[in-house]
């Protein structure tokens, strides 16, 4: 018998059973399934098939079927075992369905997968089968799991200078931006609320235990700063004017940009947010000669510094 | 256990947990095409069509003809009965739950993105209808910080992929620092690490390309209907390495190392004295020489030879502007 008729035969057989059934039973019922094996290679057999349930998430339970522990007997627990009914309309499924495969691991599609059922025929027909996204973060998942269940965590983890240390930290929160997750948590070194970017965390997250909940209120995209290639999200703003070409696209790049008056060049100008102390230098050289920092003068100057150590005249 | 016997396992594993999520979908959904069910759950139509193979051998004891898996296929079309026990798929385990809900976050607050309203009320119903024993403490606790960039065309980008429509894109490519005109045929739409992309036959080149979508300026549809040519679209590595490319290295310090988590890279090296030596592959320098005009004292130019200048002199024209 192929193994995976009697692997279907066994989910339906303790799915459908009214009672727990001994080894025993299930061989008698499995019929040709163990019986053509010796007593002990037959029950290594069902043993191992049990292992293979169990990784695929099929919940087989081991009870006592005597008041003396004598026999045990098996069963899955339908409540356990089915997914519950939620009423999904065909929009939702297809936005699922767009997630799960905008991420890069499998375990995404695999869970829509499940959701489909319920689902009405042929919304998919627009849908492909089985393209993944190219951003697979090793961590998150683990990151997930730590924040799912309150976790104390360990890891290794280089800051963006290069500094490498070990941290350990209580899972609060994850937030993403610009496209990288964070784990946001309570630093047990520093006595703080960190964010660590899960592409710096070298190796897995381990977990130590359990940790303590966030504070009232906590909010992880609260404590996730922006990356070094963008501003971030001050009160007061900086103008620059940009070629006709790159003008749209710098402003559609940053958050609360507004877009001001065209110059008879046809140069553009726009506020973008910034704070004193903050440097907008490095973005706005990013733009070559195709941008120019107007305001304020110590924007202006930095620009014009940067420019002269790099030798220009 | 022999090797083989393991790999059996291994596969049949494999099959049986791929059969407790389809099944429960061609009990409900009876008479479903064969090439529709394959592709909804990622098979090829011949492992489908082994796998239903199996099932029907398959039911309870004592395995008469009363207690099989009845399935049917006729025209391409699948119906099954007498699998009552199958009419439900398995629960999602934890991993996949939890996966599922941050890529849903993620792309939730994603700018321009159709399906938003639709994904935030279906993550709400996922995290009720599984509630805590699956999600735990996950739902209250992860969210989106700052939006992405928004793309004015995606609405539009998509239906053209849909519809095989070709179209004419104003695109900036960055590589180069200039904005071109070009038609291109569409054939996928896909989001990585913060970013739309769309994969197409590009006229202008006669070749495959990717382009960000954020970077399209305008986009006028042409009426031309295309015959989609099978690219490569989500999935493959988003910078391809081209026969002209030029090998950069660059030494960065503490303060510009977020170039090498920024950019691809294709070596990576730790120097004594705390800066990182990186190869950045290029396939144009325009660029890389304005990283560098970012980057100031930051960066220092290890190869090739002449780009040290080329910042220098693209550092002069910047200055004129200066006054």
């Amino acid at each position: 018998m192929h193994p995976l008729e009697r692997l279907v035969n066994l989910v339906a057989l303790l799915l459908e059973a009214k009672t727990p059934l001994t080894f025993e039973q299930i061989r008698e019922k499995l019929g040709e399934g163990y019986e053509h094996r010796d007593p002990s290679s037959a029950k290594r057999m069902f043993e191992r098939d049990k292992d293979v349930l169990r990784d695929i998430g099929v919940p087989i339970e081991v009870v006592s079927t005597d008041a003396w522990d004598v026999e045990l007997g098996y069963r899955i627990d339908k409540d356990r075992y089915y997914l519950p009914e939620i009423a999904f309309t065909p929009e939702e499924i297809s936005a699922l369905f767009v997630a799960a495969r905008s991420g890069g691991d499998a375990s995404a599609e695999d869970a829509v997968r499940k959701l489909l059922s319920g689902a009405e025929a042929g919304i998919l027909a627009g849908l492909g089968g089985s393209g993944l996204g190219g951003d697979v973060e090793v961590n998150l998942s683990q990151a997930a799991e730590a924040v799912a269940g309150q976790r104390r965590v360990r890891f290794a983890y280089r800051t963006s200078k290069g500094e490498s240390s070990e941290r350990s930290v209580d899972a609060f929160g994850l937030a993403i931006r610009g496209g990288h997750w964070y784990l946001v948590g309570h630093d047990q070194d520093r006595g703080q609320i960190r964010s660590f970017r899960l592409s710096r965390i070298a190796g897995e997250l381990v977990s130590t235990g359990e940790g303590s909940a966030p504070p009232e209120g906590f909010r992880a995209a609260d404590h996730v700063q922006a990356g070094p290639w963008g501003p971030g999200e001050p009160q007061t703003r900086a103008t620059v004017a940009f070629g006709p070409d790159v003008a749209w696209w710098a402003a559609n790049g940053v958050a609360g940009a507004e877009v001001g008056t065209t110059r008879p060049d046809g140069w553009v100008e726009v506020r973008v947010p910034w704070q004193p102390g903050e440097s907008l230098a490095g973005w706005v050289l990013s733009f070559g000669p195709d941008a120019e920092a107007i305001e304020p003068p110590e924007l202006r100057a930095e620009v014009l510094a940067r420019l002269e150590a790099l030798g220009a005249s | 256990m022999p090797a083989e016997d393991r790999h059996v396992s291994a596969k049949a594993s494999e099959r049986l947990r791929r059969l407790l999520v389809v099944v429960p979908y061609l009990v409900q959904h009876p008479g479903t095409p064969v090439d529709e069910a394959a592709r909804l759950f990622g098979l090829s139509d011949q492992d489908l069509i082994a796998d239903l193979g199996l099932l029907f051998v398959s039911g309870l004891p004592p395995y008469g003809p009363g207690d099989l898996i009845d399935v049917d296929i006729q025209d391409g079309c699948v119906w099954i009965s007498m699998a009552d026990y199958f009419a439900r798929p398995l629960r999602l385990n934890r991993s996949e739950a939890l996966s599922l809900y941050v890529r849903g976050t993620a792309l939730e607050t994603v700018p321009g993105l159709a399906e938003a309203p639709a994904l935030a009320s279906a993550l709400d119903k996922l995290a009720g209808g599984l509630g805590p024993e699956t999600l735990g403490e996950l739902p209250e606790r992860v969210e989106a910080a700052g939006e992405g960039r928004a793309v004015e065309v995606l609405g539009e980008l998509r239906r053209a992929a849909t519809e095989h429509e070709r179209v004419r894109i104003a695109y900036y490519a960055a590589s180069g620092a200039e904005t071109t005109e070009r038609e291109i045929d569409p054939e996928e739409i896909f989001f990585a690490i913060g970013n739309w992309y769309v994969a197409a036959w590009d006229h202008r080149s006669e070749a495959e390309r990717l382009f960000r979508a954020d970077r399209i300026r305008s986009l006028a549809p042409t009426g031309v209907r295309f015959e989609p040519r099978g690219l490569e679209g989500a999935g493959r590595p988003l910078y391809s390495p081209g026969r002209d490319d030029v090998a950069v290295t660059l030494r960065l310090a503490p303060s510009a190392r977020w170039v090498a988590e920024y950019y691809e890279t294709t070596r990576e090296l730790e120097l004594d004295d705390g800066r990182l030596e990186v190869d950045l592959p290029a396939g144009r320098l325009e660029w890389v020489e304005r990283l560098l005009l970012r980057l100031g004292t930051d960066a220092e130019v290890v190869t090739p030879e002449g780009l040290k200048d080329r910042v220098r002199s693209l550092a002069d024209v910047t200055r004129k502007r200066y006054g």
